[in-house]
């Protein structure tokens, strides 16, 4: 009895097993093909696309709209591996070759399928750790990748996703006409650059339809991002602009909300040298330049001393501020001037201002050049909130001298005849001097001083 | 007994229902893509001197399993890369290969090198000049920046080549550590980078990065030998006025010259004078 009970149970054991082991193998399967042959089949599938477009793609890389705005990217893809490229790219020089260059790409498969741009060519300018735009990207250059996940397709578009920070970058399909435009972004980017002599100050100019508001427009050309902040006392509104161009303008990916209507396409009128975005209702958002401080100051009365009060003085020393960042381009391209013309460097620019309204401007110099002194008269403009200098004599510190004509083109830019702001600026430089600027009204002219009282 | 035959049927029936069960799609060819990629002239180029003599390949298309993918930095130019290669067979498989015999560098010797555009810039403001990892895989920045019209050039980037290349043979055969660190044992620092290179050959060290450790002194010592020619490492030599300092490098590089006759029977002065050669040979051609 006992073997036969072994044998009952055997028998149930074994019959379980073999019912199980027949259970239906076609699990439904959740694809059509195993993973290799659908990795492979997206690789081919990539590559055919890209190869499939007569003119290309177009990429508008916005590498990081936090901080970043964007840089146009064209490719042609070739059938043996080789891609054309061509960009809107900045070069720390400031020039921007927009002519097309082949290098090589590859569809890789990883984990999954990504197009790499191999060997070196435009798009790898935004991933160069030693050019960076700004501080915070010190190392990490304009946070760009050239490693695009495939992610799909979209109304014939191609999504990719970057392979450091997963944003995500659409190519769209490219035209002739894409190509002939490229180099028409070239003046629209020098404009919104400008050069020494565009003025020193950007205002951002909102229109709701009934008021305009100013805004302080603080932008850096090489990251291609501004912010507007407000210049109403106590209010904090600040807008960001991340910025890409085309022929025309501006195009901003951090839409300007104004009265509900969200503003992005700044069309660049040359007249005006303006980028103005229009919306409806009388609805618009003007960028442009002045010469003219964003918040004007009382600042200049100190250059002002009253009858009796001691004079006050302000100096410009090469040693210590030829680096300081608010000598303007112009500001230091006159020095240079003037520094290589010959063995003579300068050495000091100084304001002596007196309380009788007028000012002793000193030249002085290293290399044996002696000392000279440009005396004017100083007239307040109390609406436009300058001062204005206007020639009296030149003198040697004993007697009346010639013009001197090493100084002139320098010189020239403090008589401008709109008058000077004077801004009493918040940093210091090496000592605890309170720094002073001097801004030409009517020029991009601005020399950095010490206050030495 | 009958219940065991009756028993035994069904199991030989159901042995062969399991069987029968086991019919399978049999594996046919790979499904991965096998086919050798298009070679351009340039990877022929590697082949011929780098890969099949001495089995080193050099990766100069974007790889990112290569790099360090935190850093921003981006393939070399392409027609940088022969001479950039030209400029590490001569300078250092020639002056190896002359002097420690023909199969040196076959024997010891990373098997790969990595090849970037671009600065390895730090977010402390230094810059990585060169990577060699576990002796495999040397990496090498700033290839877009080499002129072989220049000395300090061509010696910049071969001083990262012979420094790597230090690394690789001192794990294969390790130094007198305990000697060397008895010698300048205080000097070391981690924030070698802020420290000027005389204050650094003040305290025995011939640069500032060989303050690192013993093994980057190791190495910087005789790199910095074989980048030289003897006058100016002399000169380099003379410039030091502390007496004690002028001492513990000169020890530093007895030792060097010991550890490369005692372990790999090389004269080191004659590979100086070789490498020195070759040196010239490059900037003058």
């Amino acid at each position: 009895m006992k073997v036969k009970y072994i044998y009952k149970c055997l028998m149930i054991a074994f019959a379980a097993l073999l019912l199980g082991s027949c259970s239906s193998p076609e699990v439904d399967a959740k694809f059509d093909q195993n993973a290799t042959d659908r990795l492979s089949g997206r690789q081919k599938e990539l590559n055919d696309l890209l190869l499939s477009s007569a003119d290309g793609w177009k990429a508008v890389y916005y590498t990081d709209s936090t901080q970043l705005g964007g840089w146009t990217h064209l490719f042609k893809f070739l059938p043996d591996g080789k891609v054309n490229m061509a960009s809107d790219f900045t070069g720390k020089d400031g020039s921007i070759d927009t002519k097309t260059y082949q290098s090589q790409y590859d569809i890789q498969v990883g984990s999954t399928v990504s197009l790499v741009f191999t060997t070196q060519n435009r798009i790898h300018l935004l991933s160069d750790a030693s050019n960076y735009p700004t501080a915070a990207l010190l190392a990490k250059g304009y946070l760009g990748d050239f490693q695009f996940y495939y992610y799909g397709q979209k109304n014939g578009d191609i999504i990719f996703r970057t392979n450091r920070n997963s944003h995500f970058l659409r190519f769209v399909k490219a035209t002739p006409k894409d190509w002939a435009d490229l180099p028409g972004n070239v003046p629209i980017i020098k404009a919104i650059t400008g050069d020494m002599n565009s003025p020193l100050f950007r205002i951002l100019e909102i229109n709701d339809g009934t008021t305009t508001k100013n805004y302080d427009f603080s932008y850096n050309p090489s990251a291609r991002f501004g912010t507007g902040y407000s210049l109403e006392s106590g209010v904090n509104t600040s807008y960001d602009l991340a910025l890409s161009f085309n022929p025309l303008g501006a195009y901003s990916k951090l839409p300007l909300e104004v009265k509900g209507q969200k503003l992005t396409d700044y069309v660049y009128d040359s007249a005006t040298n303006a980028f103005v975005a229009t919306g409806k209702d009388g609805v618009k958002a003007t960028i442009k330049y002045t010469n003219a401080p964003p918040r004007l100051t009382d600042d200049y009365k100190v250059t002002l001393p009253a009858a009796g009060a001691p004079s006050t003085a302000y100096g410009y020393i090469a040693a210590n501020l030829a680096n300081a960042p608010t000598n303007s381009q112009l500001c230091n391209y006159l020095l240079n001037e003037i520094n290589n013309a010959s063995a003579a460097k300068v050495n000091r620019v100084q304001f002596t201002f007196y309380n009788n309204r007028t000012v002793d401007i000193m030249y002085s110099f290293t290399g044996g050049k002696a000392t000279v002194y440009h005396r004017a008269t100083v007239t307040e403009d109390a609406v436009n909130k300058t001062i204005i200098l206007k020639h009296s004599l030149w003198h040697n510190g004993t007697a009346v001298i010639a013009a001197d004509p090493l100084v002139k083109n320098l010189d020239d830019k403090l008589m401008d005849p709109k008058g000077l702001y004077v801004t009493k600026e918040s940093f210091r430089i090496t000592y605890s001097n309170t720094i002073y600027t001097f801004a030409g009204a009517s020029s991009s002219f601005r020399i950095t001083t010490y206050a030495f009282q | 007994m009958k219940i065991f035959k009756t028993y035994k049927t069904v199991v030989i029936a159901g042995a062969l229902l399991l069987a029968s069960c086991a019919h399978e799609d049999q594996p046919k060819e790979s499904q991965l893509d096998f086919t050798t990629p298009a070679k351009t002239e340039l990877d022929n180029w590697i082949g011929t001197n780098f890969l099949n003599p001495f089995n080193i390949n050099v990766y100069y298309e974007w790889n990112q399993n290569l790099v360090d993918n935190n850093r921003y930095l981006y393939p070399p130019m392409v027609d940088k890369v022969q001479p950039a290669m030209e400029v590490v067979k001569k300078i250092w498989i020639d002056s190896y290969t002359t002097i420690g015999g023909a199969d040196f560098v076959k024997k010891i010797a990373p098997r790969e090198f990595v090849l970037v555009g671009g600065v390895n810039l730090n977010t402390n403001g230094t810059v990585t000049l060169g990577l060699a990892e576990a002796g495999q895989r040397v990496s090498l920045f700033q290839v877009d920046n080499l002129n072989r019209k220049s000395r300090a050039s061509i010696t910049q980037f071969i001083h990262t080549i012979q420094h790597e290349y230090v690394h690789i043979l001192n794990q294969t055969k390790p130094f007198d550590e305990q000697a060397w660190a008895k010698l300048t044992p205080s000097g070391y620092t981690t924030s070698w980078y802020v420290e000027p290179i005389a204050t650094s050959r003040s305290l025995g060290f011939i640069t500032s990065y060989a303050r690192l450790n013993i093994y980057e002194d190791f190495a910087e010592t005789a790199a910095t030998i074989l980048t030289s020619s003897k006058a100016e490492y002399d000169a380099i030599l003379a410039s030091i006025t502390d007496a004690n300092a002028k001492a513990n490098i000169k020890a530093k590089e007895a030792l060097v010259v010991k550890y490369y006759k005692d372990s790999f029977n090389i004269d080191f002065y004659t590979l100086r004078d070789e490498a020195q050669k070759n040196t010239d040979a490059v900037i003058n051609n």
